[in-house]
């Protein structure tokens, strides 16, 4: 099993090897695909002369804002549609017609009302991020164990505490699912708002690196943006780890059985 | 809506109910129909752009574009999945490789895309097939390796060469894996499509929704919005209603099972 990792990254790092070798040769245009060094070199200097932080924390502040918002209108909301019917319905269709609608799409409809402004990605992402949450939080707050419903109203919990104590944590999973899913949208969503309607971020960064022609800067924003999303995807599983302890335990012991 | 199932009074009444102050709201409200029209007259722009045929060109292109970089992307990600799925070796080669491409997000290539093919349909479609071969990929991979080997040792003592092995037991066993795949990727090439067409296009759905709006045409941007939307549903439906089609098969055998 070890081995075969060790394999798996001494094949990538050869590649890479290639790669440069290529390029240092003039096998392939050094203007489309410069030696991975000096992708390297710019991404360091950009990194040191504090202009990746800056573009990487313009794109993270609108990433933030939409994806909280979105969690904290469409986790209750999906709690409503999954425990009462009547709000099911009356939701559904609006849903139904809505959900259909390729997010980046709704990026030039976000333009008309909020012009290049941060409001207009925060949109773009809140709208895309939407359906993943509503649905999957909607799924887990309608499939609890009515066993668990039941004791609770025996034990003459109220309905707020009902939500809160017994709904809410047996619904997390799938809350979380939602979540998880969510975060490489939010993080396509910034980068494709900001190459449409922008004037920094690391979306425009890249975008406009290629259109001046400064190749290996644009490649030091896509290697960017690589370690955005593993290390969001790492961090995400860590504050899971940290909030939810025993939800962790309880899907293993599932995945035991 | 499914049959048997009741008709959601409600949550129709709910939906003509937005529709109708959105009406009534643009109507009586001047300042606000720049950016929000009423409903009725962003019908009425769809009706006149579909009469004239100046969306319907835009549509086929992005159609066209659309079906062959998912048939390419789809075709490619099976044949590779199952090479990767079945040979331990090529899979441990690879996965370093996969791991550290599948995070970035596949919008970033365009860039790259544009430097090398420039704007044009190729660009396109190079940037779509690269963003819609992930799912199949991963799926088929996963599908493979989960097959069971019991399968492909009764393969083997039934004399099956492995050509046949593959189609017969391989193929068939990773379907399910690999039909969740093709149906991601599905939305992800119509948005792939739509992005790089507003990114880079001078043609199609995408680009004509970016133009009317920055011409302020927002009748005819609603209109655009609404047909990507139309084609994206109705892309799907026919996936699910072929889907059923194909593995009917499966329905079967799962049924037996049950028994």
């Amino acid at each position: 099993m070890r081995e075969s990792k060790l394999n798996g990254l001494l094949f990538f790092l050869g590649l890479l090897i290639v790669w440069e070798l290529l390029a240092q040769g003039g096998l392939i245009n050094p203007l489309i695909v410069p030696p991975l060094s000096r992708i390297f070199r710019v991404f360091s200097d950009l990194v040191w002369s504090g202009q990746i932080p800056l573009q990487v924390a313009a794109s993270m502040k609108r990433a933030a804002a939409g994806y909280v918002m979105a969690a904290l209108v469409f986790i209750p909301l999906g709690i409503l549609m999954g425990l009462s019917q009547t709000v099911y319905r009356l939701f559904e269709v609006i849903v139904e017609m809505l959900r259909p609608v390729p997010p980046p799409v709704m990026i030039p409809v976000a333009m008309l009302f909020f012009g290049l402004e941060d409001e207009m990605k925060i949109f773009v992402i809140f709208f895309s991020c939407a359906w993943p949450i509503l649905l999957n939080t909607l799924d887990g707050a309608r499939h609890v164990d009515r066993v668990l419903l039941n004791t609770a109203r025996t034990f003459g919990l109220s309905q707020w505490r009902i939500i809160w104590n017994v709904i809410l944590p047996a619904a997390s999973p799938q809350i979380v699912t939602g979540l998880k899913v969510s975060l490489p949208i939010t993080l396509i969503l910034v980068v494709i708002s900001e190459m449409v309607g922008s004037t920094d971020g690391i979306g425009y960064f890249i975008l406009d690196s290629q259109r001046r022609f400064r190749v290996a800067q644009m490649y030091a924003g896509m290697l960017t943006l690589a370690i955005l999303g593993y290390t969001l995807n790492q961090l995400f599983n860590l504050l899971y780890k940290l909030v939810m302890p025993w939800h962790v335990g309880l899907m293993r012991m599932k995945d035991g059985a | 809506m499914n049959v048997g199932k009741a008709f959601n009074w409600p949550g129709w009444i709910a939906f003509a109910l937005v529709l109708l102050i959105w009406e009534f709201g643009s109507r009586n409200n001047p300042a606000l129909q720049p950016y929000l029209p009423p409903v009725s007259r962003i019908f009425s722009s769809l009706g006149e752009l579909i009469l004239s045929g100046r969306i319907v060109s835009h549509l086929m292109i992005t159609l066209s574009r659309f079906l062959q970089s998912y048939l390419f992307a789809a075709s490619i990600a099976v044949i590779l999945g199952t090479v990767l799925g079945y040979f331990r070796l090529a899979h441990n080669l690879f996965e370093a490789v996969i791991e550290f491409l599948r995070p970035m997000p596949s919008v970033a290539i365009i860039p790259v895309a544009v430097l090398l093919l420039g704007i044009s349909d190729a660009m396109i479609i190079a940037v779509t097939v690269y963003a819609s071969l992930w799912p199949v990929l991963i799926n088929t991979i996963d599908g493979v390796r989960h097959l069971e080997r019991t399968l492909i040792d009764t393969g083997r003592t039934f004399g099956l060469n492995r050509r046949k092995i593959l189609w017969l037991v391989v193929l068939p066993a990773a379907a399910p894996y690999i039909i969740t795949g093709l149906r991601i990727s599905l939305s992800i090439a119509l948005i792939l499509v739509t992005t790089a067409e507003m990114i880079a296009g001078s043609k199609g759905l995408g680009f004509f929704i970016l133009d009317e709006e920055r011409s302020m045409n927002s009748g005819n941007m609603y209109a655009g919005v609404i047909l990507v939307s139309a084609l994206g549903y109705l892309l799907n439906r026919l996936f699910v209603l072929g889907e059923g089609w194909a593995m009917n098969w499966r329905r079967g055998m799962l049924a037996r099972e049950a028994l």
